[in-house]
């Protein structure tokens, strides 16, 4: 069963149109990476799975049930733009007072139980305001797993977050989804965090999904290269691109050479041309390079 | 695996919410705050208007004098006999200060702690949290609707616990000319009951402002001048249960028609 399944989804504020008939499946148990430019309706998109605004159009069902049904409106959880805590509040008081809000019964143990997952135990008495960034994302997360829902909505998780606090939550939001089989739509212009645990992508643009895919198939759509350096570029451009029908000189000033085996076969090739090779590498094009491409409207290579 | 969920009924709902929500209220320094200066006021303005009391002041450019009065009695600080307010001394009475600062302009103070307690829940998030995972937006008005009138019934019973101690300090007479304890509860208790009113509003007027506080102030004092006249003619301090009665069914009523708008405007509007 899909977690989320979204038809001809749209949304007009005023005279703009947001949405524009966006289709979305999410599968049970993915994680699925939401990406898109700023303003291309991503945000608009999670707060309408969420009921907060209104869709001008289209339908939209979670666990194939309207998602304003409020049965399954209490498996959510969500965290979009901001944690929703009050600021004088302990970390455990604002918990608490959300624990209070799902009618869960043993609020004290949940509430234990959700900062374990998130890794703040020991910031529980901390006032809210008092939290720095990363703790305030994590409360967030902690705070939409109250209730053990089986799908979470989080807009822009890891934004503002430093090395550390990116690896714990890329860990948190993996373990959820493995030993919890929590279902998470998560956007973020972090494709590269993105990339490391997202197993399916969505792509939309101007209020549209462009492309939606698993893991897989990105992995299939990125074609490996092999990457150089010489002393003369232009040179060993003309000479690579004489047996080698795709050579391209990309943004960090190194040769990419798509058809080739391997490295040993290019560095044979260039010796053989009197041409010697300073650095080579052999690299794979990323989820961040494959969105770049598909934005410019290069599309699949 | 199928995923499974469970029934939550409206009764479930509504009561963690009112928990939520009286938990907050109680743990809030706002509600305190509002509480302590409900306590206060009467103090001082009991207090102040006795000091005051025979004070003659001179106009330094028309030489004409004023001179200032004070209550009476300590009852008049809870509004005028129904009698009164039926004849012309009404309206003199209404430019007085004794008439003026009277336990009426309380219902500005309920406004303002409703409007602070909604815009907190919208510009906390809290309410966004709120409606994405469980919600109804009936059950919220409901919520607040209720807690609300609490905190209103806590300000004016404040308000009559300071003006005790108020018309104590100042030595005013306790003596009651014109009414009696019973009247003066269903006067009390008619009050408390029009709150709710001035309960409503306020929330209508959050609900459309969302975490504008100060938005939400404004209009609500204007929604609220629409009512305050009435206010005095239907609380007289020789009120009767009919007064009462009058209070509740109107209180009630425009409580539930009020709500029914908020929750329309809640439904119709963006929550973020």
């Amino acid at each position: 069963m899909n977690a989320i399944e979204i038809k001809n989804l749209t949304k007009n504020f005023g005279e703009k149109q947001a949405l524009s008939g966006l289709n979305m499946t999410v599968p049970e148990g993915s994680i699925y990476g939401f990406i898109g430019e700023n303003g291309s309706g991503k945000s608009t998109t999670e707060k309408i799975i969420c009921g907060l605004i209104h869709p001008s159009g289209g339908e939209v069902k979670l666990y194939g049930r309207p998602h304003t049904d409020g049965d399954v409106r209490a498996k959510i959880g969500v965290l979009i733009e901001s944690p929703g805590c009050f600021p004088g509040c302990s970390v455990w008081n604002n918990l608490l007072i959300q624990a209070a809000n799902l009618g869960i019964k043993n609020p004290q143990e949940e509430v234990r139980k959700v900062l374990k997952t998130v890794r703040m135990e020991g910031a529980a008495s901390n006032k809210y305001k008092n939290c720095s960034l990363g703790m305030k994302q994590r409360i967030g997360i902690a705070m939409a797993l109250l209730g053990n829902p089986t799908l979470l909505v989080l807009d822009e998780p890891i934004n503002g977050l430093d090395a550390d606090g990116m690896r714990i939550m890329r860990e948190v939001l993996i373990d959820l989804a493995q030993n919890h089989g929590c279902t998470i739509v998560v956007s973020s212009h972090l494709l590269g965090e993105l990339e490391k645990i997202a197993t399916h992508y969505g792509i939309v643009r101007g209020g549209k999904m462009i492309r939606e895919m698993t893991a897989e198939e990105l992995e299939a759509s990125c074609p490996t290269f092999v990457a150089l350096q010489a002393k003369d570029m232009p040179l060993t451009k003309r000479v690579l691109a004489e047996k080698y029908a795709r050579v391209e000189e990309d943004e960090s000033g190194y040769l990419r050479v798509y058809e080739a085996k391997n490295v040993q076969e290019v560095v044979t090739y260039l010796y053989g041309k009197g041409i010697i090779v300073s650095e080579i590498k052999r690299a794979k094009i990323g989820l961040e390079e494959y969105y770049i491409d598909l934005m410019k409207g290069k599309g699949d290579r | 695996m199928q995923t499974t969920f469970e029934k939550n009924g409206f009764k479930k709902r509504l009561t963690s919410m009112l928990k939520v929500d009286f938990r907050r209220m109680f743990t809030t320094p706002l509600y305190y705050i509002m509480v302590g200066i409900s306590l206060v006021i009467p103090v001082l303005i009991l207090v102040m208007t006795s000091m005051m009391d025979g004070m003659v002041s001179v106009d330094p450019q028309t030489g004409a004098e004023t001179v200032m009065e004070g209550f009476d009695n300590v009852w008049q600080i809870f509004g005028s006999l129904s009698s009164a307010s039926a004849g012309g001394a009404s309206m003199a009475g209404g430019m007085s200060l004794t008439a003026m600062c009277n336990i009426n302009m309380l219902y500005f103070g309920v406004a303002v702690f409703v409007c602070l307690f909604v815009a907190d829940d919208f510009r906390s998030g809290y309410a966004k949290n709120l409606f994405a995972v469980r919600a109804k937006k009936t059950e919220y008005i409901l919520s607040k609707t209720v807690v609300g009138f609490v905190g209103a019934a806590s300000m004016l019973i404040a308000f009559f616990v300071g003006a005790m101690i108020g018309g104590g300090v100042a030595g005013l007479p306790f003596a009651m000319e014109g009414f009696t304890v019973g009247n003066f509860v269903a006067c009390l208790l008619s009050k408390i009951l029009l709150s709710s009113i001035f309960v409503a509003l306020p929330l209508l007027a959050a609900v459309i402002a969302k975490q504008k506080g100060w938005l939400s102030i404004l209009l609500s004092l204007g929604f609220g001048m629409m009512f305050f006249a009435v206010i005095p003619m239907v609380t007289p301090l020789d009120a009767t249960a009919l007064h009462v009665v009058l209070c509740l069914v109107g209180g009630a009523g425009l409580c539930v028609g009020i709500g029914a708008i908020s929750t329309l405007v809640l439904k119709k509007t963006s929550l973020v």
